[in-house]
């Protein structure tokens, strides 16, 4: 312990080497047998642009601005949606899972109401909100909304009884025990739901932008095939894998570190014990 | 009857629950009667099943009686409060709080100041010989660390009485007894009131200054033993003990009795 000064350099170093190849890897691996499909050239290249096409592409995109700005009217589509939808389902969700009556008068209409995906809402979108953002946005409340309110109220439901009792023995009331148990130990199915709700989100909005909008990143994917610009489909594609890879690792991962995996309540997987 | 005698004072308390093997109510607790004293340590035993728990959580207000009263310190009572502390048989540690924070929570609740929350959780956490652990979650902690997290817990936000189920059935024999002379230290210097349920004979004389028999179901009192030995007391002190011995005889031959003839007709 003492002489390890000089040592602690080099773990470091092979710890930056392991998470690089441990997050690297798969996608270079993706990406390796791409080019090998492409430069067998099975297919013609409208049908399967190959990695370098894709990358050109993407340069060209980035350099015009077209990609940054579509992708940034979809983000606040999304970001809109998201934030409207769970406005609607946090408190829905908990007013269902702490008062028997609203579970009993809304139960049947969510449940009726989430078998429809978030895409059938598109013609009354339009109808609704005309053509562009007020439409998409709208297509994703529907699509995030569910995901979210069923997961917390699974959450709710799954509650250890034991600790309500516990807490209620040390004191606490009906406000404590929402804040203190019911919102803590709901957390990680909430960010089941959440996640679910982003991933279901996503979808919605590539599907209602090439419909329903006439900008974002899904018009653009759209507006791509039209012109048989087979590479810039899989440039917005990428991107939105992109995004939402940031989004999971940069935000999501980071919370449920700090939470629930902290708590003991979720784990990586079976094998990590 | 002994209306105003006692800390905690249970009166004739029945309770019946929905058994769909009879397709009606069947009675768990038949008009029971229990004093518990200031400073005393009484155990309540009897067979599994004869409502032992059920009793506790009619105590603590978790469960409500068919008829009969509970009063502490002469008021009735009938939600949970924290004058009735409770250890769980499953601990019942928040997942989600570090065992300084489990600790703590109740004072939160009264509204004490964070540095004395802290101090007195301090006190109680190193009382029950979690000193080190404070930072650490629940799952991180063995069963007998968190049973003790469970009894610092609850008195740490000093109840009137200490209100036990089983709390050390889980945890293997040898840290049971360790625990059981712990909790019999800690509550003759803290001067704790305590009901503590158990089905283990040896255990209820170990620790209590009473030991009430509870008959097979319904449970009803059958007996209530004073047990006069010197607490607090240690294991390698009694084993030779003869009227540790007579005690321990005559409980067994109490519930040997009580769960002789079980009233289960159906
Ligand atoms: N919520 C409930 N609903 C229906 N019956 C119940 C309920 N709780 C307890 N009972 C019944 O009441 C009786 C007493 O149960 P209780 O849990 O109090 O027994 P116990 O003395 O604590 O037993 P053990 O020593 O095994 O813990 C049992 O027969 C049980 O089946
Ligand atoms: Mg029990």
């Amino acid at each position: 312990m003492t002489a390890s000064a000089p040592s602690s350099r080099l773990p470091l170093t092979a710890w930056w080497l392991a998470w690089l190849i441990k997050e690297i890897m798969p996608f270079a691996v993706g990406v390796l047998i791409w080019q090998v499909l492409s430069v067998l050239d099975i297919w013609p290249s409208v049908l399967f642009p190959s990695p370098f096409q894709v990358f050109r592409a993407f340069v060209t995109d980035l350099e015009s601005g077209v990609l940054l700005s579509s992708l940034g009217v979809s983000l606040i589509s999304l970001c809109w949606g998201f934030f409207v939808g769970a406005a609607i389902a946090l408190p829905l969700g908990y007013l269902m899972g702490l008062h028997s009556v609203s579970r009993d008068f809304f139960d049947p209409l969510v449940n009726l109401l989430q078998a429809i995906p978030g895409l059938a809402w598109i013609p009354f979108a339009i109808l609704w909100f005309g053509l562009g953002k007020g439409a998409v946005i709208f297509i994703i409340v529907m699509s995030v909304f569910f995901p979210i309110l069923h997961n917390l109220l699974t959450g709710i439901r799954l509650i250890q009884p034991v600790l309500i009792e516990a807490s209620q023995t040390l004191g606490a009331g009906r406000a404590a025990i929402i804040r203190h148990i019911i919102f803590p130990a709901t957390l990680p199915n909430l960010m089941t739901g959440i996640r679910l709700g982003i991933a279901f989100g996503f979808r919605s909005l590539v599907g209602g932008e090439m419909i329903a909008s006439t900008d974002g990143i899904g018009y653009q994917i759209f507006n791509a095939q039209q012109y048989f610009q087979s590479a810039r489909i899989v440039v917005g594609m990428l991107s939105i894998g992109i995004v939402w890879l940031l989004l999971d690792r940069l935000l999501l991962r980071p919370i449920e570190q700090r939470t629930t995996m902290r708590w003991g309540l979720l784990r990586e997987g079976i094998d990590n014990t | 009857m002994n209306t105003a005698a006692g800390l905690l004072s249970v009166r004739n308390i029945c309770k019946s629950h929905f058994d769909p093997n009879i397709g009606g109510q069947a009675e768990a607790l038949q008009a029971v009667s229990i004093t518990v004293d200031h400073h005393e340590f009484v155990s309540v035993i009897g067979p599994s099943g004869c409502g032992k728990s059920t009793l506790l959580r009619i105590v603590a207000g978790l469960d409500q009686p068919n008829s009969g009263e509970i009063s502490v310190a002469g008021q009735r009572v009938s939600r949970p409060g924290a004058d009735r502390g409770m250890v769980f048989q499953e601990y019942a540690l928040f997942p989600w709080k570090t065992t300084q924070a489990n600790v703590e929570f109740g004072l939160l609740l009264k509204g004490i100041k964070k540095e004395e929350r802290a101090e007195i959780a301090r006190r109680f956490i190193e009382l029950v010989g979690l000193k080190g652990s404070e930072q650490k979650y629940p799952h991180h902690l063995s069963g007998g660390m968190r049973q003790r997290a469970a009894v610092a817990r609850a008195m740490a936000n000093n109840p009137k009485i200490l209100l036990m189920d089983e709390p050390f059935a889980a945890v293997d024999a040898m840290t049971r007894q360790r625990l059981q002379e712990e909790l019999t230290a800690i509550s003759a210097s803290e001067r704790t009131t305590v009901l503590f349920v158990t089905h283990a004979i040896e255990e209820a004389v170990f620790l209590s200054d009473r030991v009430v028999v509870l008959s097979g179901r319904p449970g009803r009192v059958i007996a209530d033993m004073k047990i006069e030995l010197d607490r607090p007391r240690r294991w390698d002190e009694l084993a030779g003990e003869r009227r540790f011995n007579d005690y321990r005889e005559q409980l067994t031959r109490l519930l040997y009795g009580a769960n002789a003839p079980v009233e289960m007709s159906s």
